[in-house]
């Protein structure tokens, strides 16, 4: 080994959907853009202040389908997105919500909560 | 990750060439290979986009089979995939995890193989954290040295990378490792072999680069060492500017200036050397250039161009000088007077160029200075024997490294004024060889109308030769190149005789050894007839130099008497010669008295001096013709034959018996048998000779004779006269008989042994035989009447 050049560093991680973050009152909503992922392969866990969002996209346009990829730039498999937040979240009821593609994660305040999962 | 750890699934497999991708990693790929192709199409196929990369041991083999391919590889997922055109898919692929690969088929097109997940090694212990935090250190180093200018991000990523292989997998695809070293890494059943393979790469990586880098910074190093030489010299300069002060260079120029302004030259040389500081100025001193040129404008400043001594004229002066320095030699004194005599009338008249040409130790050498100290001229002298390059008279040129003047130009420098005498030694022993003729260059040197302007090539401009008084010396005129013996006026310095000899030995030569050796005058006394055997017994030579060095000799005995105790003053009687120096080495050539007939007395002229010849000739019982020994040359075969041609044909005049010409040969030698003889001077000897043999007539002994002889019996004139006399006195002949053509030249003859000697002035062979040989005198008398 002679040669020794830096490769532009790689990311080591799995694909991360996109996120929107709203600050509502008494809490906060998440809105993940999730879409072709069926809500059976998604996990969420809140810890603290943390979110974490994670699971699976698999492909359902397969061979079975009588089509092949030409090109592919949708990134199925596994993702898994962080996000952290200001306040800690133990005492929040949450709330998840999907919807053509999105997934809404409502984290309220225990007083005001309507749903439980 | 780990819920498919047995599956009967089977996987499309994507050989890798050259490459190896390690879980955690992305990994662009360009796939072009149809079976690839394939194994991509059929994993993108599937629901979770996932393909089995694995390395080919040999990136040549296009079609991999099982053996070709590692069994270890890794599980990915296709990021993106995208087609630049028909034949080539660029993906993106993930790594997931090791897998062992088996039951490998060649199916549907691709590879595909029954996997089994490896999961990767998870011990732990002192030995991992070691080597875990020496491998950031040494990749730390890594990057600092190969790219300091890395991005942060790479640093930050080793630092917050707290799984050692994630690090070691990730430093491995940064790194360009080879395949097969990466392939290692993947396959490592433990992370401490992993990351001992990696530290091991690493601390050789460390390794060269930090050798690289010392290479690097020593070249700057050295480069920035000029750089800062250059600005601390551009800084001196400043402040000498600041200080009124000049550099070194400069005030080296300003002082060449003032010496210029002060010196009066011509006005092109003026211009020349002008010129030349000028570019002196320019040129910066640590370049060659700048040396040959300072030392080139320092010679022509110090060349007399305008300096001259001034002449004595005072001739009485002169004569007087000459007289003190040298006994005899009254011609060249007389030219040398007469040159003084024409300088006072004119002194615009151009200098003789005079050779002196004489035996070794005449005194051609001293008389050179004599002349110098007569006129109160400098006096300089080269010596030109064995001289064969032309450059050394003539100089190099400035363009050479060395270059020097040549003599002639230095021999003025030393002088100091443009009119010394320059003494040229030995002209007769130039050399030559493909380097030059010095004779060639010495013909425009020693020419008045030429050597105004004499252009040496290192002074490269004219300069005036013609007030120099030009003194050459040689021992004999036969090797000087007649153009280059045309241009000067020979005088010759023949040998002295002895009574010169014991002059110039008193006056000169004893008083000079007697110092040399610690004595006074008076405690040794060379009587004359010691001097006379000193120089007839010991020394044998036309000089002085084997006399003055007998002499030195016997002085020497004496000082080592005075030191050993001696007291009262020493006579060198003649007797105790042999006792002091040793048996006499020469036997003086005495007269040979009662030879029989056939023997006569010749003369001849050695380089040394003059010489008693005799030519023996003896009638043989039988054969016929002329038989001749003695090293004899071609000239004086001849002249041998036409000897006995005119004998022959006067026998009868002669009373010769003309049968004896055909009946008996006869033997003409002339000893001494060793050395070479020739010239046809002996002419009339040997007819003299025959004469006497067949005639059976001795000639007479105390007669000695010289002179050419033709076929009709003319003699005619020889040279060297006055050595042959001088060397006919000397054996204690009485009468010479010599070619009426050379009476001229009996004026040369020291008036002494003119007197002491009878001369016959000749025209005819008849006249040499009748004063040679009595018995045919008186025939030929009888003839007469």
């Amino acid at each position: 080994m002679t040669v020794f050049l830096f490769s532009p560093p790689r990311q080591i991680q799995e694909w991360q959907p996109a996120v929107d973050i709203y600050k509502a009152d008494g809490g906060w909503i998440l809105k993940f853009d999730l879409a072709g992922v069926r809500l059976d392969d998604v996990r969420v866990q809140v810890r603290q202040r943390r979110v974490t969002v994670s699971g699976i996209r698999r492909d359902w346009l397969t061979e079975d389908a009588g089509c092949r990829h030409y090109s592919m730039e949708i990134t199925y498999s596994r993702f898994e997105r962080t996000i952290e937040l200001p306040d800690n979240l133990s005492q929040s009821n949450i709330g998840l919500d999907y919807r053509d593609g999105i997934l809404l994660v409502r984290l309220l305040q225990e007083k005001e909560s309507k749903t439980n999962e | 990750m780990s819920e498919e750890t047995a599956t009967t699934k089977l996987y499309p497999v994507l050989p890798l060439k050259n490459t190896v991708l390690f879980p955690y990693l992305l990994m662009p790929l360009s796939v072009g290979r149809s079976h690839s192709l394939a194994a991509v199409q059929a994993a993108l196929g599937t629901e979770d986009k996932e393909i089995i990369l694995v390395a080919q041991k040999d990136p040549a083999v296009e079609i991999p089979a099982k053996g070709d391919l590692y069994s270890v590889g890794t599980k990915a997922v296709i990021r993106k995939m995208a087609r630049p055109n028909e034949n080539l898919m660029e993906v993106l692929v993930m790594g997931v995890e090791r897998v062992t690969l088996s039951n490998l088929v060649n199916e549907d097109g691709y590879l595909k193989a029954d996997i089994a997940v490896l999961p990767l090694p998870e011990d732990q212990g002192a030995e991992t954290e070691a080597l875990h935090s020496s491998i950031v250190d040494l990749a730390t180093r890594a990057i600092e040295l190969a790219q300091p200018q890395a991005p942060a991000e790479v640093s930050r990523m080793l630092a917050s990378s707290d799984d050692p292989l994630r690090l070691v997998f990730l430093l491995a695809s940064i790194l360009s490792l080879e395949m097969q070293k990466e392939q290692a890494l993947l396959e490592a059943a433990s992370r401490t072999d992993a990351l001992r393979l990696m530290h091991e790469y690493l601390s050789h990586e460390v390794q060269v680069l930090e050798l690289k880098t010392n290479i690097n910074n020593r070249a700057r190093t050295e480069m920035n060492k000029e750089q800062r030489e250059y600005l601390l010299r551009q800084q001196l300069r400043a402040i000498q500017q600041e200080l009124g002060e000049k550099n070194p260079e400069q005030a080296e120029v300003e002082m060449l200036r003032e010496q210029l302004s002060k010196v009066e030259l011509p006005e092109d040389v003026k211009k020349e050397v002008e010129r030349e500081l000028g570019r002196l100025d320019k040129i910066p001193s640590a370049s060659p250039e700048h040396n040959v040129i300072h030392t080139y404008i320092e010679l022509v400043l110090e060349l007399p161009w305008n300096k001259s001594t001034d002449d004595n004229l005072d001739i009485a002066h002169a004569r007087k000088v000459l007289d003190d320095d040298h006994f005899g030699l009254k011609e060249v004194k007389e030219r040398i007077l007469e040159h003084l005599g024409v300088l006072k009338m004119n002194p615009n008249a151009k200098a003789p160029i005079l050779c002196l040409v004489g035996p070794p130790g005449v005194g051609k050498t001293s008389l050179g200075q004599s002349i110098a100290r007569a006129l109160g001229r400098k006096f300089e002298r080269m010596s030109l024997g064995g001289m064969h390059d032309e450059a050394e008279l003539r100089g190099h040129r400035r363009t050479y490294i060395g270059a020097m003047p040549g003599r002639l130009i230095q021999a003025v420098r030393r002088a100091g004024a443009k009119n010394p005498v320059l003494m040229l030694d030995e002209i007769d022993k130039l050399g030559r060889d493909y380097r030059g003729d010095p004779a060639a260059a010495l013909l425009e040197i020693l020419d008045p109308e030429q050597n105004k302007t004499f252009r040496d090539n290192y002074l490269d401009v004219a300069w005036d030769l013609s007030k120099v008084l030009f003194v050459t010396t040689a021992n004999t005129l036969d090797t000087i190149p007649r153009p280059l013996l045309d241009r000067m006026e020979i005088l010759r310095l023949s040998g002295y005789t002895e009574e010169e000899k014991i002059e110039i030995a008193k006056k000169y030569l004893i008083p000079r050894q007697i110092k040399e050796s610690g004595l006074d005058a008076e405690k040794v006394v060379l009587p004359d007839d010691t001097l006379a055997r000193l120089i007839r017994a010991y020394t044998r030579e036309a000089g002085l130099r084997r006399l003055e060095r007998s002499i030195g000799r016997l002085t020497r005995k004496v000082a080592l008497r005075f030191a050993e105790g001696q007291a009262q003053s020493v006579t060198i009687q003649p007797d105790d010669l042999v006792e002091m120096l040793g048996p006499e080495p020469f036997t003086i050539d005495e007269m040979r008295k009662n030879s029989p007939a056939g023997v006569v007395a010749g003369l001849a002229w050695t380089e040394t001096g003059g010489d008693v010849l005799y030519v023996e000739g003896t009638l043989l019982p039988d054969g016929s013709g002329l038989t001749l020994t003695g090293q004899l040359g071609d000239v004086m075969k001849e002249s041998a034959r036409t000897a006995q041609s005119w004998v022959w044909s006067h026998a009868e005049e002669l009373g010769i018996d003309a049968a004896l010409f055909k009946n008996s040969g006869v033997h003409i030698h002339v000893p001494a048998g060793a050395i070479p003889k020739d010239g046809p001077s002996a002419g009339i000897t040997m007819a003299t000779a025959l004469a006497s043999s067949y005639t059976k007539c001795q000639a007479r002994s105390d007669t000695a004779m010289t002179g050419e002889i033709t076929l009709t019996g003319l003699v005619l004139p020889i040279g060297g006269v006055k050595e042959k006399v001088l060397a006919a006195r000397r054996a204690g002949i009485k009468r010479i008989i010599m070619p009426r053509g050379n009476r001229k030249d009996v004026r040369d003859i020291p008036e002494q042994a003119r007197n002491e000697m009878e001369f016959f002035f000749v025209e005819r062979i008849e006249e040499v035989l009748e004063n040679a040989i009595p018995g045919v005198a008186s025939r030929l008398q009888l003839m007469h009447v």
